[in-house]
C-alpha cells in the first residue's frame, strides 16, 4: 500500500510542473487524431493531479486513458516547462493497476513470454516458419511481418564492385581494450533475425573475434510500461549481474537501448542496487551511437535513395538523432522526410489497443515516405520496423522497409 | 439535471461522437489554464463539440428551452477561469470550428471559425503578405474565438493594438438560438449600435461567436530586436516614453524587473549582472532595413541618455531569437521559482508604469511575499506574479490580501484589474470596485436583455448567486 502511494505521490509532484497551457495539444500526435483534452499531456498530468486530489475516482476507464499515451516523449520535448508525462504514465499505469487488482490476460501473456528467454525463441521460431510458409500474413495487423534481408540489399545495390575494395579506414574514440557486449532485443530475435545478424557482423568489424553475446533477459520496457514493474526490477537485477565484467553493452533496439540507460533511475532508492544500476546504465550504447564512437563508416556508397524514421526512443529517448543520418548519408543518397521523428503509432503494443488510431497515424507516415521517392525506409527499432513493413506492404511497394544495421 | 433524453437530442444535434459525459471527460473540461482547485462542482454535465453555426444555434435553442447553462471554450487555455463551467451544464466546446471560411486578399480580411488557433491564422496570412498583428503570449495553442471572448492583447499591442482593433464583423449565436450578423467589411459602418465590439470580450456571457471577420495590414518587409538594460525600471521606462513620444514607436517593448531577470539567469544557467535592475526587448519592424537602422540608432541614443548599461541590436535571426527566447521562457522561469504563483495581469496608463513597480515593490515588502514583475511597457499592461508556496499557512493568509492591494494600487493609479486575461471567476470579486455599482448594473442590464434565462456562462465577470437546479 505504502509503495502504491508513493507511486502516485511521485507521479504527481511531476504532473503538477504543468502550467496548463495545452502547448502539448498542439504537438502530441494522439490529439492531433482524437482532439479531445483526455488525449494529450496536459489532460494526462491533470487526470493524475485530479486522482491524488480525490476528484477523480481510480477505475478502469482511467487506466485506459493513461493506456491511451504512446510515451514518445513529443510532449515533454515541446513543452515550457518540459514535464515528463511519459514518466507519469507510467507511474499511473503501475498505481491503477496495483490498485484495481490485476493486468489484462493480454499484458500478462505479453509479459510472460518476454520474461522467459525459451518463449521468445519459440516466438521467433514460429514466426519464422510461418515467413517460410507464407502464412504470416493471414496474421491480423502486420503482427508478423516479412523480412527483408541484408544479402538482397547487398544484390540488388553492391554490385560487384563491393568485392576487392580496399577498407577505408576509421578512427575510434573507443578503447581498444574494451570489453564489448551484444544485447538481445527480443523484438528483433523474435521478427528481425536477420537483422541482428547484422548487427552482430557490424559490432564484430569494430572488434573482431571480442563481441560477447551472453544470455541476456529482456530489457523490461513493456513490463514497465503496463504495470508489472516487479518483473521489471527482477529483469533488470539479472542484467546487471549479468554484464558486469562488460565494459560496453550495445543494442540496436532503440527502445531496449533507452529502457536500459534509463534503468538506473528505478533503483534511485535501492541503496543494494543503486550504484550498480548506475554503472549497469552508463555502459549502454545504441549500435548507431557505438558505431559513430567506434569511427565506423558504410564501407561503400550505394546509389539507392534511402529515407529514416526515427523511433520516440531513439531520437527524444536518447537524444541520437545525427547519428543514424550520418551513418546513412554515407551509406547512400540520404532524403529527410517530413515528420522523421513523429511516432508510427507502433509504440510497443500500443497498435493492439488502439488499431484505428495507430492505422490512421501510420498512413500520414507511409504519405511522408512516399513524398521522398526513397526506395528503402531504414529504422532502428522492432516495432517501428514491423509497421513500416506494414507501410511499405500498404504503399503495394514502392518502398521497402529495413533496418539501419541492414543497409550501413 | 441533463437527463438521457436531452443527451439523445444533443446526438442527433451533432453526432454522437461529437457528445461525451464520462466522467474521465466531465473531469478534463473542468479546468482551464488557471489555477482554479478542480471540483466536481466545476464539471460540466455534458461536453458537445459541434461543427457548425446550424449546429450551435440548435444547441442554444434546446438549452434554451431547457434553462440548461452553457459554457463554451477554445482549447481553455485561459488564466482566470472564464471557460471553466462553474455552473455544469453544456461546455461547448469550438474546436471543430477551426477553418478559414473566406480569404479576401482585396479587402485584406479574412473571416474565419472561433475554433481556429491563433497562429495557424498568423501564418496563413502571412503566406500571403498579409499580417494579422494581435499576439497573444498562448498564440500558439489558444483559439480566435478565445482571444475574441476576452479581448486578448499581446506585445505588439504598443503599435498595433489588441484583438477588438481587428475585428470588423461577427456571427453571434444568441441564447434562444437565433442567430445574427454585427458589423462586417465596410470601414465605415453606423448603422445601429456597435455591437461587434459588444462581444468581443464578454467572454461568452453574452452570445456565442460562430464566425470573425478580421481585418489584416500589409506585413512589415523588415524586422529587427534589441535588449536593453538599464540601472532600474525608471530609467527603463523614461527611455520608452522618450521614444513614443518621439515618434519612435516599436512593435514591442516588453520590460522585465530584477526578480525576473534573475529568474531567467537561474533558469538558464546565465550570468547576468546583478548590478542590472531592468531589461527592456524592443521589436522594431519597417519598410526596409535603412528604416530599421534608424530606428534603432534614435533608441540606442535615447537609452543611452537615461544611463543604459548596455544596448544590443540583434545582428542575425539566431540573436533575435536569441534574445526573444529570454521573454518567452520568463513565464516558466519565474513559475520554476516557487510551489505556487499568483499571476496578475493589471494595466495602468503608460506614465504609471513606473509608478505601479514602485507601489508593487512596496506591497512585496509589506508581506515579505517576492514578486516578480514583467510586462508589456509600452502599453501600461503589467504581469505581477505573487510567488508562494500555500502549503505554508503563513504564505497562504496573506497571498491574497496581497492581490487585492495590487488591484487597489492599480485602480489609485487611474489603471484597471485587467489588460488582456479578462475577469473570469478569478477576479471577479473585485469587479464593483472597479466598475462602480451603477456600472454593475449596466452589464446586469445589457445580460437580462441578449441572455433573460441567463443560461450563457453563468458565474462569471461579476459576483452573482449561481441558478440552483436547472
Amino acid at each position: 500500500m505504502a509503495e502504491m502511494k508513493k507511486l502516485l505521490i511521485d507521479a504527481a509532484a511531476i504532473a503538477r510542473e504543468c502550467d496548463r497551457c495545452g502547448n502539448c495539444t498542439t504537438v502530441c500526435p494522439l490529439y492531433g487524431e482524437i482532439d479531445i483534452e483526455s488525449s494529450a499531456a496536459r489532460g494526462k498530468n491533470n487526470l493524475t493531479l485530479g486522482l491524488a486530489a480525490g476528484v477523480v475516482k481510480a477505475s478502469p476507464a482511467l487506466l485506459k486513458a493513461a493506456n491511451f499515451c504512446l510515451l514518445c516523449r513529443t510532449c515533454a520535448e515541446n513543452c515550457p516547462t518540459k514535464v515528463r508525462t511519459d514518466e507519469v504514465m507510467i507511474a499511473l499505469r503501475q498505481h491503477l493497476t496495483d490498485e484495481l487488482g490485476g493486468l489484462t490476460a493480454k499484458y500478462r501473456m505479453l509479459g510472460t513470454i518476454m520474461k522467459t528467454r525459451p518463449l521468445v525463441k519459440l516466438a521467433a521460431f514460429s514466426m519464422a516458419v510461418m515467413r517460410f510458409l507464407h502464412i504470416n500474413r493471414f496474421v491480423p495487423r502486420g503482427l508478423v511481418p516479412n523480412e527483408n534481408r541484408r544479402s538482397s540489399f547487398t544484390a540488388a545495390y553492391a554490385g560487384p564492385a563491393l568485392l576487392g575494395q580496399p577498407v577505408v579506414p576509421w578512427e575510434s574514440t573507443i578503447a581498444h581494450d574494451s570489453r564489448v557486449a551484444y544485447f538481445h532485443g527480443c523484438g528483433m530475435d523474435m521478427m528481425f533475425p536477420d537483422a541482428a545478424g547484422s548487427s552482430i557482423k557490424l559490432l564484430e568489424k569494430t572488434a573482431p573475434g571480442k563481441i560477447q553475446d551472453l544470455a541476456n533477459k529482456c530489457c523490461g520496457l513493456i513490463h514497465l510500461a503496463h504495470g508489472m514493474r516487479n518483473d521489471f526490477i527482477d529483469l533488470a537485477k539479472e542484467n546487471i549481474r549479468l554484464y558486469e565484467n562488460t565494459d560496453i553493452i550495445v543494442t540496436d533496439c532503440a527502445s531496449c537501448s533507452s529502457t536500459l540507460k534509463h534503468t538506473a533511475q528505478y533503483f534511485e532508492d535501492d541503496p543494494e542496487w543503486r550504484d550498480r544500476a548506475e554503472e549497469f546504465s552508463s555502459k549502454v550504447m545504441d549500435i548507431t551511437e557505438y558505431l559513430t564512437r567506434a569511427g565506423y563508416r558504410p564501407q561503400q556508397r550505394e546509389g539507392v535513395r534511402l529515407t529514416f524514421h526515427e523511433p520516440c526512443h531513439l531520437g527524444r529517448g536518447q537524444g541520437l538523432r545525427s547519428q543514424p543520418r550520418e551513418l546513412l548519408k554515407s551509406a547512400g543518397e540520404y532524403v529527410e522526410m517530413t515528420g522523421a521523428d513523429v511516432c508510427c503509432g507502433g509504440s510497443g503494443s500500443f497498435h493492439l489497443d488502439y488499431p484505428e488510431v495507430s492505422e490512421r497515424m501510420l498512413e500520414k507516415k507511409r504519405g511522408n515516405i512516399e513524398k521522398t521517392g526513397a526506395a528503402i525506409v531504414v529504422t532502428e527499432c522492432p516495432a517501428c520496423l514491423a509497421r513500416m513493413q506494414k507501410a511499405s506492404r500498404d504503399s503495394n511497394g514502392k518502398f521497402i522497409a529495413m533496418h539501419i544495421s541492414q543497409v550501413i | 439535471m441533463i437527463t438521457e433524453e436531452i443527451k439523445n437530442k444533443l446526438r442527433a444535434i451533432v453526432g454522437s461522437e461529437y457528445v461525451l459525459d464520462s466522467e474521465i471527460d466531465r473531469f478534463g473540461y473542468s479546468y482551464d489554464s488557471s489555477f482554479v482547485q478542480f471540483s466536481e462542482s466545476n464539471q460540466p454535465d455534458v461536453i458537445v463539440r459541434p461543427a457548425n453555426t446550424k449546429e450551435v444555434s440548435a444547441v442554444m435553442s434546446l438549452a434554451s428551452s431547457m434553462g440548461i447553462p452553457v459554457t463554451a471554450r477554445g482549447t481553455s487555455s485561459g488564466r482566470t477561469g472564464g471557460s471553466i463551467p462553474v455552473s455544469g451544464g453544456i461546455a461547448l466546446s469550438l474546436t471543430r470550428m477551426d477553418k478559414i471560411i473566406e480569404f479576401d486578399e482585396r479587402n485584406m480580411m479574412v473571416t474565419v471559425g472561433p475554433g481556429m488557433r491563433t497562429m495557424e491564422l498568423y501564418n496563413h496570412c502571412a503566406e500571403k503578405g498579409l499580417f494579422y498583428p494581435p499576439d497573444p503570449a498562448s498564440w500558439k495553442y489558444s483559439t480566435i474565438g478565445g482571444n475574441i471572448a476576452e479581448n486578448a492583447g499581446g506585445m505588439r499591442a504598443v503599435k498595433y493594438g489588441v484583438t477588438n482593433n481587428y475585428v470588423m464583423g461577427l456571427e453571434v449565436v444568441l441564447a434562444d438560438g437565433s442567430v445574427i450578423r454585427t458589423g462586417g467589411k465596410a470601414i465605415k459602418n453606423v448603422t445601429g449600435y456597435n455591437l461587434t465590439q459588444l462581444f468581443v470580450g464578454s467572454e461568452g456571457t453574452l452570445g456565442i461567436v460562430t464566425e470573425i471577420v478580421l481585418r489584416l495590414i500589409p506585413m512589415p518587409a523588415a524586422r529587427n530586436t534589441m535588449q536593453l538594460m538599464f540601472p532600474d525600471i525608471e530609467q527603463a521606462c523614461g527611455t520608452i516614453h522618450a521614444m513614443l513620444q518621439s515618434g519612435l514607436v516599436p512593435a514591442a517593448a516588453e520590460l522585465m524587473d530584477h526578480t525576473s531577470i534573475q529568474a531567467v539567469a537561474r533558469h538558464r544557467s546565465l550570468n547576468i549582472d546583478p548590478a542590472i535592475g531592468a531589461c527592456v526587448i524592443i521589436e522594431i519592424d519597417g519598410e526596409d532595413d535603412a528604416a530599421l537602422q534608424k530606428q534603432a540608432s534614435g533608441i540606442e541614443e535615447t537609452a543611452r541618455r537615461f544611463s543604459a548599461i548596455e544596448v544590443r541590436t540583434a545582428a542575425n535571426q539566431a540573436e533575435s531569437d536569441d534574445i526573444w527566447s529570454i521573454r518567452r521562457g520568463l513565464s516558466s522561469a519565474v513559475g520554476a521559482m516557487a510551489p505556487n504563483r499568483f499571476g496578475e495581469d493589471i494595466s495602468v496608463p503608460r506614465d504609471a508604469f513606473p509608478d505601479m513597480v514602485r507601489r508593487i515593490r512596496d506591497i512585496s515588502e509589506k508581506y515579505s511575499l517576492t514578486i516578480a514583475v514583467y510586462g508589456h511597457a509600452g502599453d501600461g499592461n503589467l504581469h505581477p506574479s505573487v510567488l508562494c508556496d500555500m502549503s505554508n499557512p503563513e504564505h497562504a493568509g496573506k497571498v491574497h490580501t496581497a492581490i487585492g492591494e495590487i488591484f487597489d494600487a492599480a485602480l489609485q493609479v487611474g489603471g484597471t484589474l485587467s489588460g488582456e486575461h479578462g475577469i473570469g471567476i478569478t477576479k471577479r470579486s473585485y469587479t464593483e470596485k472597479a466598475l462602480g455599482t451603477a456600472g454593475i448594473e449596466a452589464h446586469k442590464a445589457i445580460k437580462a436583455a441578449l441572455d433573460p434565462k441567463g443560461i450563457l456562462n453563468p458565474g462569471k465577470i461579476w459576483e452573482q448567486p449561481v441558478k440552483e437546479g436547472n
